[in-house]
């Protein structure tokens, strides 16, 4: 999200979902919103039947697309010259909010200079959508009052993900679609709590509501909170981390509620890592991929049987209540680190996790009003929310930007880390699929979702199908430059000639060992959405 | 509707509480209650002190999961090896329960599912808790925004099937009987209740015509049964809903008379484990998928076919009832707008 | 036997959820009628949020591995073994030697906790999560 950060000054979702439904434009790019985010495709339904245009970009036909009223099927990778393309049709048709860009934002004239040099037919031909149709796209958004745009993983794991945030705030800054109820840049988070984990200071470079640890007011304020002194150095990036390989940068490590061996990309190199520790201490209410490498793994009470706050996709801190004790012996995270702290002569003494936010609404000015006494007594509250008399932010950036005025940071195009070639002819793209959530520790233990999708299928093109002889529910042999996987093949119109695409949930296909390691130069994303594979029928079974 | 003349009585409404108390000494209560995050559901009341009990809102659920809960272990099961299995079925609840503010939709569906699940093969789960449950219905004086009970022929008042039954008259309820239980109900704990006149049964007659009058939609469900029938039906119809069903299951799970259901052995160790019976919903491509891969419902286009032929034209055909009963509840829930009555007008719309 | 409003931990929409509970099981999940976000539906994954909380792959004990092999311990020896290599480390070699992963599906209270025992306990900003996965 440090790209929304540049630009507006906050990497959050501007909007609150339901305003979705009350948008005249939605544009959707690099999100698969039905199977990802039911709640909001249904917003976005909502609007469609109200009379609201829908365009959505994606390389693959998915449900959504086929309810959009312009689908830009682009290649993979190419959003950022789809986006100048639009800013530029933008421009050329006198589109532009040529007050809100004089009023709220700067450095305009470079974002222009830019486009100008831009050609529009060859961009057309990069991105592989025809430009009349990329122009109707471009006049559409233009043209709106209230304009959303919500984008997913399909815009940030790429090697150019923060540039093309970017680009698509530009895109809502140039044509005013932005600071206002029912218009914005919604980025919808892919977890359940990652926009609380962020906000909490789960980041190597921020302590809690985005204070920098190499800010020395922040750092003071928080060892005078703490009572100890503190690092002022960034830490590592996840990444960093689990790909140090043997002798990797940190020799122990602790990890709460993750399953990285499944979840990073290269997953030889992760499990070259882990294994190579001196010490790995794991919390999960199951033994997942990664817990069993681990020296000690501690159980941890599920999300029924604790209580505390989630905060979701359009900031809304709201609570968890326990419904039942921990099962066996398990214990809540906040009581095994408390134990574990005093162990280590930091004492930590809550009584209850209503204490523990308190700490935080002193120490996080976001999180200033979030009390969870004023939480159970409503649908939760939106952040910023600053002391107890406020009433929390349905949308951000109302009349200025948390930054002051927006900044236009112009970005060009790059090619991806891999393309296709004549070894690896097929190009990869990696997500989720409905039924399933993540490295499906959870969802997979249910039965029935388990039924309806209970193992990795990739998804090919019939045609493709057809040249290597493969059909429905046949096994193939998927290869990269980094790995080898098997897997069963789904024959569908949703991906193109030459496109294939599967997801990350299940343990027996692992596709992090094709992955690449390419990543976003800025926020460290990973490039899962575009690497080349081969393929090959499999008929051994 | 004919209201066949029975001893029909009054209750003061200040009296509800005390009458649901002396009740409370015999039976489990469970009624609409609204909780404090503003919802109302069907839930046991634990404390008639501390609960606010909600007859004006249609509850969020219907009655479905008391008598049919979302996961339900049937028995467990153990098994040494050449030697013994053992069955142990699971404990379930013996007392009895007494449901309050059942209105006509949800007594229709508790009827279609005593035909499912207890015409011809008799579920011995469903059976107990039928046969410990007392129903007091209530009359229906305001439909909600989506109900559509008149075109199901299930509301807005119903006259069998209820135990007791409440129609609101304003100052007071009107208590109607139609079983034994309600009956002695009636009679046990008669100091409640006092015989109405005439005139109070003309007030119900009154009540029941201006609720027929205060339907805000209008949704032609025989219109619809009779296309469905005669194949008016056009195949676009289906293909529309299905690119609209985000196949969350929602639209089964909240149904009153939805009850496919699925069972699996849950493995506890390598010697004990057990059966369990969960919700399922027809749209799910793995609720018809057979071994070896094979799918008679081979599209979701054929899934959404599927679920409204079986409500509006195989029931009506098997058992002479469609198995909608107009609460509406899956309509304004519906991710992608391919509920019941979207397609009922659809469907309306062929062979007109 | 009752019915307990919480979140959903499926994705980040956040819907309210009921869970239900009954004999210490939680046996069913509907959605909150007038939750802003559920507006009373859940997606596939929340209709069957209660299926994994009572799977029988649940751990309930600590593990430690001995002689290779992941055995059951008494919490007080799975603490005292983790307290000790941690301090271990971070006396041997610094705080900085140690990595933590937080979590996008624990609570703010715990990833807050976690991560003020990274930086105050083990001195390290070394703290991360799959924000970007």
């Amino acid at each position: 999200m440090a790209g929304l950060a540049t630009t507006f000054g906050s990497g959050a979702m501007t909007n609150s979902i339901n305003e979705i439904e009350n948008a005249q434009v939605i544009l959707v790019t690099g999100s698969n919103t039905t199977e990802a985010h039911p709640q909001v495709a249904r917003r976005i339904f909502d609007a469609v039947d109200r009379g609201a245009k829908l365009i959505v970009i994606d390389p693959r036909k998915t449900l959504l697309a086929k309810r959009a009223h312009i689908h830009l099927a682009i290649r993979p990778g190419t959003d950022i010259p789809l986006l100048n393309t639009m800013m530029r049709i933008i421009l050329d048709e006198n589109l532009a909010d040529d007050l809100f860009v004089e009023m709220r934002t700067e450095n305009f004239h470079e974002l222009r200079d830019m486009l100008f040099r831009l050609d529009c037919q060859e961009m057309a031909e990069i991105i592989g959508v025809p430009l009349e149709k990329i122009r109707a796209a471009a006049q559409i958004y233009g043209r709106a009052q209230k304009a959303v745009v919500c984008y997913c993983l399909g815009i940030t794991q790429h090697i150019c993900g923060t540039d093309t945030v970017q680009s698509i705030a530009n895109l809502a800054m140039l044509s005013g679609n932005v600071e206002k109820e029912d218009t914005g840049v919604d980025p919808l988070r892919g977890q359940n709590n990652v926009q609380g984990a962020c906000d909490m200071g789960g980041l190597p470079n921020v302590y809690p509501s985005y204070q920098r640890v190499d800010v020395d007011d922040f750092r003071l304020k928080f060892e005078k909170a703490w009572g100890v002194s503190l690092s002022g150095n960034p830490g590592l990036t996840v990444l960093e981390m689990t790909h140090g390989g043997k002798d990797g940068p940190v020799r122990a490590m602790f990890i709460m509620g993750e399953n990285p061996l499944l979840s990073d990309p290269v997953q030889e190199k992760v499990r070259e890592t882990l294994t190579n520790l001196e010490f790995l201490a794991v919390t999960d209410i199951f033994l997942t991929d990664t817990a069993e490498l681990a020296d000690v793994v501690f159980p941890a009470a599920s999300f029924a049987e604790k209580t505390g706050t989630f905060t979701n996709s359009e900031r809304r801190v709201q609570m968890v209540r326990r419904v039942i004790r921990p099962l066996g012996q398990s214990k809540t995270d906040a009581d095994i680190i408390m134990e574990l702290s005093r162990r280590l002569e930091y004492p930590m003494h809550y009584q209850s996790s209503a204490e523990v936010m308190e700490e935080i609404a002193m120490l996080a000015p976001v999180y200033g009003g979030m009390y969870h006494d004023r939480l159970e007594g409503s649908w939760g509250l939106q952040w910023p929310c600053w002391d107890r008399e406020h009433d929390g932010t349905p949308f951000l950036h109302k009349y200025y930007f948390t930054r002051g005025r927006g900044r236009f940071v112009p970005a060009s195009y790059q090619a991806p880390a891999e393309l296709p070639d004549g070894d690896y002819p097929y190009l990869l793209s990696t997500g989720r699929v409905y039924h399933q959530y993540h490295t499906g520790t959870m969802s997979r233990k249910s039965t029935l979702l388990s039924r309806e999708a209970g193992e990795a299928l990739l998804q090919i093109n019939p045609l493709d199908a057809g040249r290597l002889s493969v059909r429905n529910g046949d096994f193939l042999k998927m290869r990269s430059r980094r790995g080898e996987i098997k897997l069963r093949a789904e024959l569908t119109d949703q991906v193109r000639e030459g496109e294939v695409y599967t997801t990350f949930h299940f343990s027996e296909a692992p596709i992090n060992l094709l992955t690449i390691a390419a990543q976003d130069g800025k926020s460290k994303c990973p490039e899962y959405k575009i690497c080349a594979v081969s393929l090959e029928k499999r008929t051994e079974g | 509707m004919v209201l066949i003349m029975t001893n029909k009585y009054i209750l003061k409404k200040d009296h509800l509480v005390p009458l649901l108390r002396q009740l409370g000494k015999e039976y489990q209560l469970v009624a609409p209650l609204e909780n404090k995050h503003g919802d109302t559901l069907f839930t046991h009341i634990d404390n008639l002190d501390n609960c606010r009990v909600d007859l004006e809102n249609q509850p969020q659920n219907s009655l479905k999961q008391f008598f049919f809960p979302q996961q339900e272990v049937l028995f467990r099961y153990r098994n040494q090896p050449g030697v013994s299995y053992e069955f142990e079925p699971a404990k379930s609840r013996e007392d009895a329960v007494l449901y309050l503010g059942v209105r006509p939709c949800d007594l229709s569906a508790i009827l279609y599912m005593d035909v499912v699940f207890l015409k011809d093969f008799k579920d011995p789960y469903y059976q107990k808790r039928r046969n410990n449950s007392v129903l007091v219905g209530l009359n229906c004086n305001t439909p909600f925004d989506n109900c559509f009970c008149n075109g199901t022929k299930s509301g807005p008042f119903i006259d069998y099937g209820f135990d007791l039954q409440l129609t609101d008259l304003g100052k007071y309820f009107l208590v109607e009987s139609d079983r034994s239980r309600g009956e002695d109900i009636l009679e046990k704990l008669h100091q409640f209740f006092e015989l109405a006149t005439e005139d109070d049964v003309k007030d119900q007659y009154q009540a029941y015509l201006e609720s027929r009058g205060r339907f805000k939609r209008q949704v032609h469900v025989d219109l619809a049964m009779k296309n469905l029938a005669e194949g008016y039906v056009a195949d676009g119809v289906w293909t529309e809903l299905s690119e609209r069903c985000q196949d969350c299951g929602g639209c089964a799970y909240i149904c009153p008379t939805c009850v496919c259901f699925s069972i699996y052995d849950q493995q506890q160790s390598a010697t004990e484990g057990e059966r369990i019976r969960c919700w399922d919903a027809c749209t799910f491509s793995g609720f018809t998928r057979m071994a070896g891969g094979h799918n008679p419902v081979d599209s979701s286009i054929r899934a959404i076919e599927q679920r409204f032929r079986h409500k509006l034209q195989f029931d009506v055909k098997k058992h002479g009832r469609p198995s909608c009963v107009g609460c509406g509840r899956c309509v304004e829930m519906c991710f992608g707008g391919t509920d019941i009555i979207r397609f009922i007008n659809m469907a309306c719309c062929e062979g007109m | 036997m009752k019915d307990v409003l919480t979140t959903c931990v499926y994705c980040g929409c956040g819907c309210g959820v009921y869970l239900h509970e009954e004999n210490g099981r939680v046996i069913s999940s509907a959605p909150s009628k007038k939750h802003p976000v559920s507006r009373n539906n859940l997606c596939v994954k929340g209709w069957h949020l209660h299926d994994f909380i009572h799977h029988p792959d649940r751990l309930t004990q600590p593990l430690m591995r001995k002689n290779g092999k992941l055995v059951p311990v008494d919490w007080d020896e799975a603490f005292a073994f983790t307290a000790s290599e941690l301090a271990r480390i971070r006396q041997e070699r610094s705080g900085d030697a140690v990595g933590f992963l937080a979590s996008a599906k624990c609570t703010n209270e715990e990833n807050y906790l976690f991560q003020k025992f990274a930086r105050a306990v083990l001195g390290t900003n070394n703290i991360d999560h799959c924000a970007r996965l």
